[in-house]
């Protein structure tokens, strides 16, 4: 199993554009990485890891400076690791859950929803994770630090501006 | 007729701090099993995009204890990958056999803790002796019995000498040959046995699908050793200290304790090599690491399995963001699997047998 077998199965099944990164670690393992256009276009690669009996590794999500969110599945197949980049945009909280079609998806996809507040569409399970329920969805962007608020931010309006968005 | 049990969040019987809520039949088998967390959740990730390069070594160090190396260990080699720096070889061998060493300790605890749970207690008590031993080396090598500060950004901070050497080898030969010894009165001890054998099955496809790692999927006839499929720092650079690891079919809670033996013995062979040969040279790089812009995903085998870091920075002296995965994480829904159909009694056993770890888990 190689990246460009994996692209072969893929390609076909991709709706949209999508560029493919084929890189090394340090060590000279395959880590490879898929950057989407279409976030629809992460159920195609899904299936594909699935036929190839590999495993959603995990999944890493950040917040950009705009407010849009970027989630990055990390697959393993046979040692091989891919990471596939999933940009939704500023205004779009959902994506579709891969946690159907790879039930190790389950947990990371479930994380994504109480940190970032995002909704893994279809996925079978409802229930809190880490949090509790008294808690707001969207933890890691919902406080500012209190270092952000003291050290060299005191002629901002940041303070100021997350209160408001708070108050709206 | 039907009960429902409910097991944690802190429970004498129950190691971590997690909430079962299970329902038997009035054969106390279980069926249903829900898991509930969240109890110690620290916010960890959050928490390292404020603190800068060097104070992440210190808080990684901190995520979990038993596998405390294994956060630095794999956080460094994220920031080396970022900054494009190649770590000496020396270095690359003391990493190893750091982590080698913390992982003998690792599965010796969680051996003892499925033989407490059995009630084996002579077993259990012999199990912490011999791991004694790891933590007195730990003591007398690295000054800490947990938390060893191996690692730094371009290396590790302590060495090896002849001294020190000879000081492993003793104990290595005190523990291996104790270790085999041991191994064989688990394998004919008939409490222990009955206790084990045939508990808590995960079945080979259940265990790819949810995609376990570690000795849970090595007891399930799964290898995903990350030291063998993606090898990584020294064992990339020599091929011949790579574990051979132990793989079991029967996917119970037997074959998981006895996979942990197979890793236990292999660090010990592991350990004795990469000294017998320890490359010369330096154990750092002089010149601190610039940290540009970037992203990389590393990861190693930690004592329960894959452990992985996904670390984007901006140029800046802090990270982006930071993201790690550790065993536990996907072992976790393994666990309904096993408990599901399983005696009632039987549940504390077969959570031991993951070596769950919810410090690492609720980061």
């Amino acid at each position: 199993m190689n990246i460009e077998e994996f692209n072969n199965a893929i390609k076909n099944n991709i709706v949209s554009q999508y560029t493919l990164h084929d890189d090394v670690d340090s060590y000279g393992n395959p880590n490879s990485w898929i950057k989407l256009t279409n976030k629809n276009d992460i159920e195609a690669i899904a299936k594909s890891v699935s036929a190839y009996k590999g495993r959603c590794v995990v999944m890493s999500v950040y917040r950009n400076e705009d407010g849009s969110h970027m989630l990055i599945y990390h697959f393993d197949i046979d040692g091989m690791l891919i990471n596939v980049e999933v940009p939704l945009a500023s205004d779009d909280k959902n994506f579709i859950s891969i946690t159907p079609i790879l039930p190790s998806a389950n947990w990371a996809e479930r994380e994504a929803r109480e940190m970032y507040n995002l909704e893994p569409v279809g996925h079978p399970c409802k229930d809190r994770l880490f949090l509790d329920p008294s808690m707001p969805k969207g933890e890691m962007a919902e406080y500012i630090s209190l270092s952000k608020a003291q050290v060299g931010l005191s002629d901002t309006d940041i303070l100021w501006n997350k209160v408001n968005e708070g108050i709206k | 007729m039907s009960e429902k049990i409910a097991i944690g969040p802190f429970n004498p019987e129950l190691e971590e701090s997690v909430y079962f809520k299970l329902k038997a039949d009035e054969n106390r088998i279980v069926t249903d099993v829900e898991i509930i967390n969240g109890f110690i959740h620290r916010g960890m990730e959050g928490l390292v995009t404020k603190k800068n390069f060097m104070q992440n070594l210190i808080l990684t160090e901190r995520v979990c204890s038993l596998c405390s190396n294994n956060h630095p260990f794999t956080y460094a080699m994220a920031v080396e990958k970022i900054s494009g720096i190649k770590i000496p070889l020396r270095a690359e061998a003391l990493r190893v056999v750091a982590d080698e060493v913390k992982r003998v300790a690792s599965d010796m605890f969680n051996l003892a803790m499925l033989t407490h749970l059995a009630h084996t207690h002579d077993l259990m008590k012999e199990t912490m002796n011999i791991r004694e031993h790891m933590q007195d080396l730990k003591e007398v090598i690295w000054g800490n019995r947990m938390d060893m500060s191996v690692n730094i950004l371009t290396g590790t901070k302590y060495d090896l000498d002849e001294g020190k050497i000879e000081i492993i080898l003793e104990k290595l030969k005190i523990v291996e040959s104790q270790v085999r010894a041991l191994q064989e009165k688990y394998e004919n001890s008939e409490a222990f046995k009955e206790k084990t054998i045939g508990v808590g099955v995960l079945p080979k496809e259940d265990a790819l699908s949810i995609g376990v790692t570690g000795p849970v999927a090595r007891g399930s006839g799964i290898n995903n050793d990350v030291r063998v499929i993606a090898p990584y720092s020294l064992y990339a650079i020599r091929p011949e200290i790579r574990p051979n690891v132990t793989l079991r079919t029967e996917g119970d809670v037997y074959a998981r304790a006895m996979v942990r033996f197979g890793d236990i013995l292999e660090a010990i062979r592991i350990i004795k090599d990469v000294v017998a040969d320890l490359p010369e040279g330096p154990t750092y790089l002089e010149k601190r690491p610039h940290i540009p812009a970037g992203e990389a995903v590393v990861r190693t085998e930690a004592p329960r399995g894959e452990l992985i870091y996904y670390l984007k920075t901006d140029g800046s002296q802090k990270p982006e963001r930071m993201r790690w995965k550790v065993p536990t994480f996907t072992n976790w829904e393994a666990l309904k699997v096993m408990i599901l159909g399983d005696k009632v009694d039987n549940v504390t056993m077969i959570l031991n047998s993951i070596d769950p770890c919810i410090s690492c888990t609720e980061r």
